[in-house]
């Protein structure tokens, strides 16, 4: 190697024609790339231009307008609202459009409420005192010309809301007529009990009070109450015509038809079974039934008649009675790898990452698709009796160790990983 | 530094859980000890404490101050601070000895003789389970296993590395020796530290 050879090359470049900036020839029929026109199919618009996130933050999370400030004025110290502007600012509204999420731990409020609105089940009622009476208080008893004019308007007044749509006149028939008697009792009845008829009050103010259920002495209505009892003795026209069998079960689950109609059952296991007696033998089928909500609520149950339908309607029947909850990661896998044995049989169960889908053996395909399970994988090493796998299945998912226990029992704080760092936006 | 011994403790203390025992106790050694303090870090255990053959006394059975000489010492205390520490010895008594507020060291009877001394361990149960359920060597007597961090980082996050299984059971730790002593594997991924797998436990 000669020391000169830089030098030469040096000397030489200037010389040399230099390479044309494209091949003369190309070998292709079409265009290279470079010469095409690169166009997109639609105009790009940059982000900021778009404008979509902030008004979607102004819409969902709108600021105080003045009408509102006042208002919180009237309730709040200075100091309060001082703290409450802060935290507005603090907090920008774009990030709770992207990143804030509902709550889903099992140790979130039972209801919904941003605690707005006055709830009379919840809530006490707003109680007013003699106090709160605005203006004046004096009355004076009337007499007895006065009173009896007072009735009279008020026992119209009564009337004509018994009968909106006017007194019936002219030729009327016996129950009209009688209809017409009882509330034209009624009607002066609730007249005479007025105070307006035996009182006069000077303030306009204060006799509106008189009918405002916040002064009133005793509670108010008590609202309508859902549980178990009314809705049993309540009637639906939904809950005519159906076999006992049914109906005891709506009861027992404290559901109603349409919520029943929602669960999904697959019989999975069906074969004859015999009892011999002296008799000779007697043939019965079994059935085995799954039934499930998709959405984390997952049962099974067994039947035997001698009469094929009654066996299955049994099966069915105890499937949705032993309905049991599965907690599900994300809605849609299990909280890491479970392992349950009945008999003979071993069931391992492995979460996997979303969109992996059910890639398990068909009977463990269909209770994880009633639990609402969409990602899973599974093994079942030893024994594969079917009423066994399906069983060791459904206690593997209800009887799963949950996240929050084991942090409670070993005193440590748990993080999920996943959710931090997605910001919580995982499902 | 055999691992038979640990074998033996790792099922001892699945089979006490199971029977539901409260207080358990195990050898000594260095190992132990140290993967005892680990466990109990990560909450599997509630305590661990070095003893004789029977077992130590519970804290509610040991000599205890009585509330009202307590009380009578807090005053004491909040009004002369300086009573905590200790009194150089010019003034007749032994120097180092304190005047109030002196804490009261439960004597454990560790027996002279080494061969005697057991550990003895507190179990811990949860909504009517045990805390401690399964607890498996990962290294074997016979076939040490050593995991770099990059191993231990795959491990955690639920994969295979080094034909050790990933961590894919709810809260399951791994315990590993290190030269920093016995740590979890979460413990050495922070640290970038390798060491050799010692057991597995959930």
């Amino acid at each position: 190697m000669s020391v000169c050879r830089p030098v030469r090359c040096l000397f030489a470049s200037a010389s040399l024609p230099k390479p044309p900036s494209a091949p003369k020839r190309s070998f292709h029929a079409s265009a290279p790339r470079a010469a095409r026109k690169r166009r997109a199919h639609y105009p790009s618009i940059k982000a900021e231009d778009l404008n979509l996130l902030n008004q979607a933050a102004d819409t969902q999370y709108p600021k105080y307008d003045t009408s509102e400030t006042t208002l919180l004025e009237k309730r709040y110290t200075p100091a309060q609202i001082a703290a409450i502007k802060a935290a507005e600012t603090a907090i920008d509204t774009r990030d709770l459009v992207t990143q804030s999420q509902r709550r889903s731990d099992p140790w979130l409020l039972p209801y919904e409420d941003d605690l707005a609105e006055v709830d009379p089940v919840t809530d006490h009622a707003e109680k007013l005192d003699i106090k709160d009476i605005p203006g004046n208080k004096s009355f004076r008893e009337v007499n007895d010309v006065e009173r009896d004019e007072a009735i009279t308007l008020l026992a119209n007044e009564n009337l004509a809301k018994l009968f909106p749509d006017g007194i019936p006149e002219g030729e009327v028939s016996e129950d009209t007529v009688r209809q017409l008697e009882d509330a034209m009792g009624t009607a002066l009845t609730q007249a005479v009990l007025d105070p307006r008829a035996t009182m006069r009050i000077e303030d306009d103010r204060v006799a509106a009070t008189l009918a405002d259920p916040r002064y009133s002495m005793v509670l108010p209505d008590l609202p309508r109450i859902e549980n178990r009892m009314v809705r049993q003795t309540r009637r639906l026209s939904s809950e005519e015509e159906e076999d006992p069998r049914q109906k005891r079960l709506l009861q027992y689950l404290d559901w109603d038809k349409t919520k029943l109609r929602s669960i999904r059952c697959k019989t999975l296991v069906v074969h004859g079974v015999t009892n011999q007696t002296r008799m000779g033998k007697i043939r019965s089928l079994y059935y085995l039934t799954i039934a499930g909500n998709q959405d984390g609520l997952l049962g099974v149950g067994e039947g035997k008649s001698v009469e094929p339908e009654e066996g299955r309607k049994q099966s069915i029947m105890s499937a949705i009675r032993n309905m049991r909850p599965v907690p599900r990661y994300e809605n849609r896998t299990t909280f890491g790898d479970l392992e349950h044995k009945v008999g003979a049989t071993k069931v391992q169960l492995f979460s996997r990452p979303p969109g992996f889908g059910l890639r398990v053996q068909h009977l463990i395909f269909e209770l994880a698709r009633a639990a609402g399970l969409q990602d899973l994988s599974a093994r079942t090493p030893r024994s594969r009796n079917k009423m066994n796998v399906i069983k060791a299945t459904w206690e593997a998912l209800c009887n799963q160790k949950l996240p929050d226990e084991i942090a409670r029992a070993r005193g440590k704080k748990l993080v999920d990983v996943r959710k931090v760092y997605y910001g919580g936006s995982v499902h | 530094m055999s691992l038979v011994n640990l074998a033996h403790v790792c099922s001892h203390l699945q089979n006490a859980s199971k029977a539901r025992l409260g207080l358990t106790s195990i050898p000594v050694s260095k190992m132990h000890v140290n993967l005892m303090l680990g466990l109990q870090r990560e909450g599997f255990i509630s305590s661990v404490t070095l003893g004789g053959t029977a077992p130590p006394q519970p804290f509610l059975l040991q000599e205890t101050v009585d509330p009202e000489a307590h009380e009578e010492m807090a005053q004491k205390l909040a009004e002369q601070p300086w009573a905590a520490y200790p009194v150089p010895g010019s003034l007749g008594r032994p120097a180092g000895t304190m005047l109030e507020g002196r804490e009261i060291l439960h004597d454990v009877k560790v027996p002279q003789n080494p061969a005697r001394r057991r550990l003895w361990l507190g179990l811990k149960y949860w909504n009517n389970e045990p805390v401690l359920k399964n607890m498996k060597l990962v290294s074997k007597p016979t076939r040490r296993i050593w995991l770099t961090s990059e191993d231990l980082g795959r491990i955690t996050r639920t994969r295979e590395a080094a034909y050790v299984k990933g961590l894919t059971h709810p809260g399951e730790c791994m315990f590993l020796t290190t030269d920093r002593g016995i740590l979890e594997a979460r413990e050495c991924v922070e640290r970038k530290l390798g060491g050799m797998a010692l057991c597995r436990v959930y």
